[in-house]
């Protein structure tokens, strides 16, 4: 068994990300993540275990956050992706990353792409989230480092209209 | 950045903006994704390295075949054990054991590796997925050797000698302490309450994995190392002695770093091994660890087994304590090493005189154990604050009544305990005072423990802490062989467009210094908060430091940023009075008039007299216009160690409902009283001790790594399969803060960042005891499952037939 690196099977693809459209041609088991990351540089989504438990990676994909670790790049094509650089307009934050400022939700900041990609899919929702309901929505993103206590604040005061 | 109000002038020169809870420095970027995390450094031209990792808990490498991983295209090198003896040093260790024998520990195993996931052979390519091809293209045959996993069967005489070139035995060192004569007083006592307590061990799982970039120039001998690090100057200097080139070839930089919680504490193999690599082939080489890799190659904590003795009078008077404890230390001494603080608060906040400790380091066929959020204090909080109730109930008394007796006066401190810490200063019975009220501890009692209609039984528990922040001196540390410093270090630099520049060698691992660093810089200069730039994390600019550990950043270099300020500022003034006296010809103006209010120089009784701190910036640093003997530049280096550590303190009230059939239960409510002395952010303050809480609650409720004793094999290495809280798996948390100043450092500011992690345990078995009292349950392992309280109140009911 050799020659792995020039045997390598390769897919084309065309995806729109954070709105523009992009056609690239990739190994066929790269994941998603690692496209967005060291292909596209943007390198907001991050990696945290490959495994689809942790979170750190949640993307927007047709409107749903997804783990893009779990999904492959070639499963990007014809999708409409969006990352945590889609967020801010110009020099502004948008309300929720403020809501995320104001309410200390991040410390060494991490997961926080992967909270404010979930929070975002949770406020197109459009349908009201209690607290309890929040910090089960969340789960799915790991934080070690706030208690989640700011966290649940932001998301909370984002979604009431509060922090806007 | 919101900017803060202007300053009106000012009397006192720290009277801003130290106490307010400005936005976050490091914000915006890790809000829009533009943080800088190690994996987000992408060089030209880099390779990527894998590691192949000895399966075995205890094995010899009989031989390695590489051959069919070299024919893989896209693979550029690939080391073993003997190229690294070739060419390296064993890792260094920054925190060494007390009269401990080295253990010679290699980047890649030598003849034998002493655990699951000790790297064996690395592998470098053009891409991480074609290293991994080539990984499983390696033939190693191993000889499976004799392993032990259980920290006291380690130290039984039939194990297994791990370190048999080294050691006769699994017994590393024993360090004992003490002062008085407890043996005698727990002779004399009226009652004695003593048990074997196990702590769990766990991961501190910060969300970014390990990383290492290593660049090398040859020509300009220069390496350069991108790393998610605590502590860049400790890693330069381990990795210039490991890789046998000078401290002056190095740079290490730490950008942004997705959590430490101490396990990113010094050099690791792989840092050793990408340098290696990058330095033979002359192209940047990057390694991230994965998840996988994580769980078995990043330094595990906490695993330890208390002895734990109290002895008192019939009245409730605590006349002795006793603490023997093996540590595991896992296979090799990490960086840090096992825990050692669990020797020097074993007393707690209780007034004892007679004691004795004895810390066994036991060498075990684990993944090493490093520093992790507390450093020992967690484990013997358990001991200690379980024990305390137990006596409790032996005396008749009530524990908070019991406590209260014991703990240690605001006019008793400074206390010298008996294991030779001093604490500072602080009004613990207050504390616990406060905790008992907030839950109405008196109220719970008459009450009463239920049962409530659904048949569950209520209780209340308390656990109440000191807690070492920072270090007791560079002498202190001087006589355990540390190989760093008590102090930090930061740099001030004035630039021309009305900034300071502030360079610390102190990385942002979350604990939010870039922030508190530049308020105290504000506060005591005068300058406005959004003018200060924080360069963080590289050596190639910044004084030599300590680093980001132990709850020390801000006790030392609170110290050094005022000395700084102040240096900066009288500088700053007078080249404003010298300009604004226009060389003597507008009147003689007194530098002691002028004070620096946001992005101007301002005369106090002359408004109409001010000068932009630009203009004054680049009188300065262009050296034109200064007054006579003025130096030209304007930048300051201070240096600051406090004299002593201190002491942050406080009381856990937790209160719980059992189900006696299930053992499953519910933390109702928690309140922590703490006080971390003057909060120079108390935003930041909070968010520190609810992440420490629930990092607390993680490793008291649920996580825990489990090796099968036959196999050797850590059975829940995967996120799917060790668990972490999550948002929905948090208990209420209440935090009440009292504000003591310590007299020990700059602006009386303790440590905060460790303190949740210390009393959740405790706590919270102590609440399931009390609802569990009539049963007489008592609860001597972490984590607190229900199943493991099942099984406790199972064994107490056939005990008692």
């Amino acid at each position: 068994m050799t020659g792995f690196g020039a045997t390598e099977p390769e897919v084309d693809l065309t995806t729109t990300v954070n709105g523009e459209e992009v056609d690239a041609r990739v190994p066929a088991r790269l994941h998603a993540a690692d496209f967005l990351r060291h292909r596209l540089g943007l390198t907001g989504t991050h990696v945290g275990c490959e495994q689809g438990v942790c979170g750190m990676c949640t993307v927007l994909v047709d409107g749903q956050a997804v783990k893009s670790c779990l999904m492959l790049a070639a499963q990007l094509h014809g999708r409409d992706v969006r990352t945590v650089e889609s967020l801010a307009t110009g020099d502004d934050l948008n309300p929720l990353q403020r809501a995320f400022t104001e309410e200390h939700g991040l410390q060494c900041g991490f997961c926080t792409p992967g909270f404010l990609m979930t929070a975002t899919a949770l406020a197109e929702r459009g349908v009201p989230v209690a607290r309890e309901e929040i910090r089960e929505e969340i789960a799915g993103v790991l934080c070690r480092c706030t208690g989640y206590e700011g966290i649940v604040r932001a998301i909370e005061g984002h979604l009431n209209g509060g922090a806007a | 950045m919101t900017a803060l109000q202007p300053a009106p002038a000012r009397t006192e020169a720290t009277a801003l903006p130290i106490g307010i809870s400005v936005p976050r420095k490091e914000d915006e970027r890790l809000l829009r994704g533009d943080g800088r995390f190690t994996d987000d450094v992408q060089p030209a031209h880099l390779l990527e390295m894998a590691v192949a990792r000895c399966p075995y808990p205890h094995a010899r490498i009989v031989s390695i075949d590489t051959s069919a991983a070299e024919q893989v295209d896209g693979v550029r090198q690939i080391l073993v054990g003997a190229d690294v003896l070739a060419r390296t040093e064993p890792l260094t260790v920054l925190r060494p054991v007390p009269g401990a024998p080295k253990l010679p520990y290699y980047a890649l195993a030598q003849e034998v590796a002493a655990h699951e996931g000790q790297p064996v052979v690395s592998v470098v390519a053009t891409s991480r997925h074609i290293a991994e091809d080539a990984i499983e293209l390696i033939e190693i045959s191993y000889e499976p050797l004799p392993h032990v996993t259980d920290t006291l069967a380690a130290l039984e005489p039939d194990a297994p000698v791990i370190h048999p070139g080294e050691l006769a035995s699994n017994l590393l060192v024993a360090n004992p302490e003490g002062a008085g004569d407890p043996v005698v007083r727990l002779a004399e006592a009226d009652v004695v309450v003593t048990d074997r307590f196990h702590v769990n061990r766990v991961t501190g799982l910060p969300m970014e994995p390990r990383a290492v970039v290593a660049q090398w120039r040859p020509g300009a001998r220069e390496l350069t190392v991108h790393s998610s690090t605590q502590v860049p100057h400790l890693m330069r200097k381990q990795l210039a002695e490991v890789l046998r080139i000078d401290e002056s070839s190095i740079r290490v930089s730490a950008s942004d770093v997705g959590g430490g919680f101490g396990l990113k504490l010094g050099i690791y193999p792989e840092d050793v091994l990408a340098a290696l690599h990058a330095m033979t082939l002359r192209r940047p080489v990057k390694w991230v660890e994965d998840r996988m890799e994580h769980f078995r190659a990043t330094t595990h904590a906490r695993e330890a087994v208390h002895d734990f003795t109290i002895g008192a009078t019939a009245d409730g008077r605590i006349t002795a304590m006793t603490n023997t404890y093996a540590t595991d230390l896992g296979a090799w001494n990490s960086g840090f090493g096992s825990a050692q603080l669990s020797s020097v608060v074993f007393t707690g906040p209780y007034r004892v005189t007679d004691g004795y400790v004895e810390r066994r380091v036991t060498v075990t066929n684990k993944t090493p154990i490093g520093a992790y959020r507390g450093y020992g204090q967690p484990e013997v909080n358990f001991p200690i604050e379980r024990l305390v109730d137990r006596l409790a109930r032996r005396l008749g008394m009530d524990p908070l009544e019991l406590r209260e007796r014991n703990m240690l006066r605001s006019d008793e401190l400074p206390w010298k305990a008996v294991s030779g810490a001093v604490y500072d200063s602080g009004d613990y019975v207050r504390c616990l005072h406060m905790a008992a009220e907030a839950v109405d501890y008196a109220g719970l009692r008459r009450a009463g423990r239920g049962p409530r209609p659904d048949g569950r039984l209520v209780g209340v528990g308390l656990s109440s802490f000191v807690e070492r922040t920072g270090y007791a001196s560079a002498r202190f540390l001087a006589r355990r062989g540390s190989q760093f410093g008590a102090h930090e270090s930061v740099t001030l630099r004035a630039n021309r467009s009305g900034g300071v520049d502030l360079y610390t060698g102190v990385s942002s691992i979350g604990q939010s210094s870039e922030t508190a660093f530049a308020q105290v810089v504000c506060g005591v200069l005068g300058i406005g908060y959004p003018a200060v730039r924080v360069h963080a994390g590289d050596t190639l600019g910044s004084p030599l430091n300590t680093g980001a550990f132990a709850s020390r950043t801000m006790i030392a270099a609170a110290g050094a940023l005022r000395d700084a300020s102040l240096a900066f500022r009288e500088k700053t003034l007078r080249i404003a009075a010298f300009r604004l006296s226009d060389g003597g010809s507008a009147g003689p103006v007194d530098p002691a008039d002028l004070d620096v209010v946001d992005g101007e120089v301002v005369h106090r009784t002359d408004p109409r007299r001010r000068l932009r701190l630009s203009e004054v910036f680049s009188i300065a640093i262009l050296g034109q216009g200064l007054p006579p003997e003025e130096e030209p530049g304007l930048e300051v280096t201070a240096h600051f160690e406090p004299p002593d550590a201190a002491y942050s303190f406080g009381t856990a009230a937790a209160v719980v409902a059992v189900d006696p059939d299930t053992g499953d239960y519910d933390i109702e409510r928690f309140v922590m009283v703490h006080d971390a002395g003057t909060a120079v952010n108390p935003k930041i303050v909070e968010g520190q001790v609810r992440g420490g809480l629930v990092q607390g609650f993680g490793a008291a409720l649920g996580e825990e790594l489990r090796y099968d004793p036959d196999s050797g094999q850590l059975v829940n290495g995967s996120m799917m399969d060790y668990f972490a809280p999550t948002a929905a798996d948090v208990p209420p948390i209440e935090l009440l803060h009292t504000e003591v100043p310590s007299p020990v450092t700059t602006f009386g500011v303790r440590g905060v960042g460790e303190v949740g992690t210390i009393p959740p345990g405790a706590a919270v078995a102590n609440a399931i005891c009390d609802a569990l009292a009539d049963l007489g349950v008592e609860l001597t392992r972490l984590p607190l499952t229900p199943e493991s309280v099942w099984q406790a109140i199972r064994n107490a009911r056939t005990a008692r037939g």
